[in-house]
């Protein structure tokens, strides 16, 4: 995985807070994102000017728990994956979960980074209708609009 | 469009329903009344000379030559979405786009694709694609009492409240996957009139012989969930996330895999009774 050594959120994405979580939605590939309190923190300290140590530092002084470096790597891991840093230019060592768990310990009391992405839907996709290869009555039962093949939807 | 507008048009009307304006036009006038009963539920007429978007049937004459089929044609704008020698089937093709794009284009609602019903003062919604068994989970609560809402759509408003929806449930009852539409009235039970805050959010998939076990959502993941039965979401991203921020601050979010609707829909709404009893409390 590559970040900038000094990574920055994007700030073309529309945002709401859900308590300490944050959903993001990407507008550029409709894509929307809920990051858990650790992850939603880290994203916020993304502006450029913050290495990974010093987000850890940020971290620790906001959770009043100590975060360790692999726990804010992990975070930039998932939120590079989501496409929600700018640029691409300095490659980071790999941080597994199991190294950012060691690092938070077993009675951590801040969870683990976590992003979770969902493509918006299609209004076609979003409204009652059949998928291909669903039996079907007639064209508009089918997501595809069409209604073949022996009576099931298809392309 | 202008070929179309060439034709003879007999009789037609002008729609509003939740903000959005659209015109059905008919060469028949004798079809018009059967298109009243397809329009959205608090549809009004609208005497606006444009509209948003405007649908053409054109219905098939009575021809007895052999060999030719008759066939009825809508379009949508200039666009033709349904050919079918069936007159039913062009009429559920205009009933289906006409609430879509009503959903899709309305500027003051946001539409998510849910069921929803109605149970002591709280809207319970449950999103969900085609086939999860939505509508059979709403027939069971209204069975056990509940008030409904929709079988299709949770219409949320700016507050975060959702309005009624209620057009007749359409049932799937054989292996075709035809719907058949039954009122609520129909069924024993009442159609919710005023707009509710929403107590639960219930994202559930249907499997033969699943037990009722649902994990609890946390507020982000359950808005996550509903932005993706959002029907608009790419094309009013904003509002829609508003919306879902303000329906979601005093609702409970579970998540599970369910069996048969008669065993679930009792537990979910014994969920909300008691969510409803500790906020008392």
């Amino acid at each position: 995985m590559k970040v900038r050594e000094y990574p920055r959120a994007r700030m073309d994405c529309l945002t709401r807070e859900f308590g300490d979580e944050l959903l993001v939605y990407d507008q550029q590939r409709n894509v929307g994102h809920c990051l858990n309190p650790t992850a939603a923190a880290t994203w916020k300290l993304c502006d450029g000017k913050n290495g990974p140590p010093d987000l850890a530092k940020i971290l620790t002084r906001q959770f009043s728990e100590p975060i360790d470096e692999p726990v804010v790597l992990l975070a930039l891991e998932e939120l590079s994956k989501a496409r929600l840093l700018v640029g691409v230019e300095k490659p980071v060592r790999r941080t597994s979960r199991r190294e950012a768990i060691r690092a938070i310990g077993i009675a951590g009391a801040i969870a683990l980074p976590l992003v979770t992405s969902l493509v918006a839907p299609t209004p076609a996709r979003a409204a009652s209708c059949l998928a291909n290869g669903k039996p079907c009555g007639s064209n508009v039962q089918c997501c595809s609009g069409k209604c073949g093949n022996g009576g099931h939807c298809g392309a | 469009m202008k070929k179309l507008d060439r034709l003879g048009w007999a009789a037609g009307i002008g729609v509003r329903a939740f903000g959005v304006h659209t015109g059905v036009r008919v060469n028949a006038a004798g079809v018009l009344p059967r298109i009243f009963s397809l329009l959205p539920p608090g549809w009004k007429s609208s005497q606006r000379a444009t509209v948003q978007r405007l649908y053409s049937l054109v219905v098939a004459g009575n021809s007895q030559r052999p060999g030719l089929r008759r066939m009825h044609m809508l379009y949508a704008d200039s666009e033709r979405i349904a050919r079918d020698a069936e007159l039913g089937e062009v009429l559920a093709a205009l009933e289906t786009d006409l609430h879509r794009y009503v959903a899709e284009a309305s500027p003051d609602m946001t539409f998510l694709h849910a069921g929803v019903v109605g149970w002591q003062g709280r809207a319970i919604l449950l999103p969900g694609r085609s086939l999860s068994g939505k509508t059979s989970l709403v027939r069971e609560m209204l069975r056990l009492g509940a008030t409904y809402y929709s079988d299709e759509f949770a219409v949320v408003d700016d507050s975060g409240k959702v309005h009624p929806f209620p057009r007749p449930l359409g049932i799937r009852e054989d292996a075709t996957y035809a719907q058949t539409k039954y009122s609520a009235d129909k069924l024993g039970a009442k159609s919710g009139v005023k707009p509710l805050p929403v107590g639960a959010v219930v994202i559930c998939k249907y499997r033969a012989g699943a037990w009722w076990k649902p994990r609890p959502l946390s507020p982000g993941q359950g808005a996550l969930e509903l932005m993706g039965s959002s029907i608009a979401v790419r094309v009013e991203p904003q509002h829609t996330l508003r919306r879902i921020h303000n329906l979601a601050n005093r609702a409970v979010f579970v998540k599970g895999t369910r069996g048969e609707a008669c065993e679930s829909a009792a537990a979910i709404l014994n969920l909300l009774s008691s969510d409803i009893r500790q906020e008392k409390a």
